[in-house]
């Protein structure tokens, strides 16, 4: 009855507008006070507290702190320009560019909006100079960006492994093989796109040019060695690997490039611990409605519910897969994640799925809802980088779009795709 | 309403100057870290100070938030409201928010008290006094933030009706 009231209270509270970490608090303040009575309150402010204090978590402001200091120090136009060298002489030329450096920014910056942020506002005006219609520049970069959360190091995947006790390496490793076959997929379909509109190729290609332009990203290329190579290898958590991460790039954007722009990293700093705060306070306050959850055995009721209408684990996948899908277009990849994977993860573990490979799942269905509207962050920064209208890039995205589903089922139902790479090294 | 702005932009400086300090100073901590482990002399302290600065940064940071009204929040229903109707709503789910930070602000002073005499496990020679001060600080702060940034807001939505931004949007991960 009590939890029936805690879930109207926390719709309604949502719905006009309160921020769903406060409507969560104060939904389970009142719980508290009907159940318990006020002498509970101190509590309140004891879990508010031990909430946010996640070792684990420190690598997100750490990793968008890294990205931001890339990105203020020339490194996003070396790799870009690799990338053109590489690339470029494909039809669409440009698009494949896009599609290919979203792997590499996303190495270091684990952030898909900071991926469209960065690269979009460099590629998404080379696109509309060179002809290219703004809504098809705008949707190739939206979409390439969200591999970003599937490759590592990806800040979804770091708020999963705490929410469900998982380990972040794993997954790591686990987002490797999906993110670069999505990302062969979009440049397949960008190219049928050039095909048919006839879009330009952007040079041709030159072993020598590839080899200039390598040598000049050479230091951008040593970031994912130095962090992925530490936290892959055991030598650093990923926490300290973000850490590292940060020492690395200002060294070598300010070192090596001198290009840092102070006033620009600044900002990012700023803009980076506000982020952080948001995801934070999200997670303070599902550690207090989660304690009255996990006492009223929500999540193991599901469970329980769910397993009795069916033990087939690919029917239950389907349902997740439907439940996160529409989870996705109304709430943020964050804060979807923060709510939805401790009361699930009963049900994952009964059904006997992997909890590593449902995060890879959990985290592309995500990736979905960053490009569906009505509550798209992704495909919204895309759009206002490209002063385009989001109805006239969703009919591009479309395309896009279903390349990521695509790779959903790909990733939902051959789990050797994603886990293989994981069982040669962990188990 | 200028003195008012001047106040907010002063506000907004302080909070700014408190996150960069504790981002920068995370970083150091956890390079640290990972150095005097390498080196074979283990810092005690790292994770446990380290996870207290995170918990800091939450709230110090979401005030700042408060003050952008960047936090994660569905503003579709109130934005597609009649303008009279919206007014009510922004107003009542104010109330929600100041009420609730003030409770917080409350119940973790009397937690700061109760803790006199307690100390951190690792570096026994701070208090958690000290430490779990950060709640009702940053409660105080994220109520002053919210009200600071509540003419702006009543003002967009006593204007014009186009109320399309939407600064939840632009904090996604």
């Amino acid at each position: 009855m009590i939890i029936l009231l805690m879930f109207v209270a926390l719709v309604v509270l949502v719905l006009i507008n309160v921020p769903i970490a406060v409507a969560l608090g104060v939904t389970t303040v009142g719980a508290m006070l009907w159940s318990q009575g006020p002498d509970i309150l101190p509590n309140l402010a004891l879990v508010m507290f031990d909430g946010a204090t996640k070792f684990p978590l420190i690598a997100i402001p750490l990793f968008i702190l890294a990205g931001a200091i890339m990105n203020s120090s020339g490194i996003s136009r070396r790799l870009i320009a690799f990338a053109s060298a590489l690339l470029g002489f494909i039809k669409g030329g440009l698009a494949m560019v896009n599609i290919g450096t979203s792997p590499f920014f996303a190495e270091i910056s684990g952030s898909a909006v900071a991926d469209v942020a960065a690269l979009g506002s460099i590629l998404i005006p080379a696109m509309k100079k060179k002809g290219y219609p703004t809504p098809f520049a705008a949707a190739v970069t939206s979409s390439s960006a969200t591999l970003a959360i599937i490759i590592p190091p990806s800040i979804p995947m770091i708020i999963y492994a705490v929410m469900s006790d998982s380990s972040v390496v794993q997954l790591f490793v686990a987002g490797i093989v999906p993110g670069l076959l999505g990302g062969l997929l979009m440049m397949a379909v960008a190219y049928r796109f050039a095909v048919h509109y006839n879009y330009p190729v952007e040079e041709v290609f030159q072993l020598k040019r590839v080899w200039v332009t390598f040598k000049d990203a050479a230091w951008a290329f040593l970031l994912p060695v130095i962090i992925l190579g530490g936290i892959f290898g055991g030598w650093v958590t990923a926490t300290e690997g973000a850490g590292l991460a940060v020492v690395a790039s200002l060294f070598i954007g300010g070192v090596i490039y001198r290009e840092l722009d102070w006033r620009h990293l600044k900002q990012s700093i700023i803009e980076g611990g506000v982020q952080t705060a948001v995801v934070m306070l999200l997670v303070t306050a599902s550690a207090l409605i989660g304690v009255y959850l996990t006492e009223a055995q929500v999540p193991q009721d599901l469970a329980r519910t769910i397993s009795a209408m069916t033990d087939n684990r690919y029917v239950v996948l389907a349902m997740l897969n439907v439940f996160l899908l529409i989870v996705g277009l109304f709430l943020h990849s964050a804060a979807a994640i923060i709510l939805v994977v401790p009361i699930v993860m009963p049900l994952v573990h009964q059904a006997g799925i992997d909890p590593v490979h449902f995060g890879i799942i959990v985290t592309l269905n995500l990736g979905i809802g960053q490009q569906t509207p009505p509550v798209a962050s992704v495909l919204v920064t895309a759009c206002s980088v490209a002063k385009a209208d989001i109805w006239e890039v969703s009919k591009v995205n479309i395309y896009f779009i279903g390349v990521l589903v695509t790779m959903l089922m790909i990733v939902t139902y051959i789990p050797a795709v994603p886990m293989t790479l994981v069982d040669f090294f962990y188990r | 309403m200028r003195p008012l702005l001047i106040l907010r932009l002063g506000f907004e400086r302080l909070l700014e100057i408190v996150v960069i300090f504790l981002m920068v100073s995370m970083v150091v901590v956890v390079v640290l870290g990972v150095v005097y482990r390498k080196a074979g002399a283990s810092l005690v302290w790292y994770d446990e100070i380290a996870s207290i600065m995170l918990a800091w940064l939450t709230y110090y940071g979401a005030a700042l938030a408060a003050l952008k009204r960047a936090h994660i929040g569905v503003p579709g229903v109130v934005d597609s409201a009649p303008p009279r109707l919206r007014l009510c709503l922004i107003i009542l789910s104010e109330v929600f928010v100041i009420g609730f930070f003030i409770l917080l602000a409350w119940v973790g002073y009397e937690v700061v008290l109760v803790l006199e005499g307690d100390y951190l496990i690792s570096l026994p020679e701070i208090s958690t006094q000290y430490t779990q001060s950060v709640i009702p600080i940053g409660a105080v702060l994220f109520v002053i933030a919210e009200a600071l940034s509540l003419p702006e807001v009543l003002r967009k939505t006593r204007g014009t009706a186009s109320a399309d931004e939407n600064p939840g949007e632009a904090t996604g991960t």
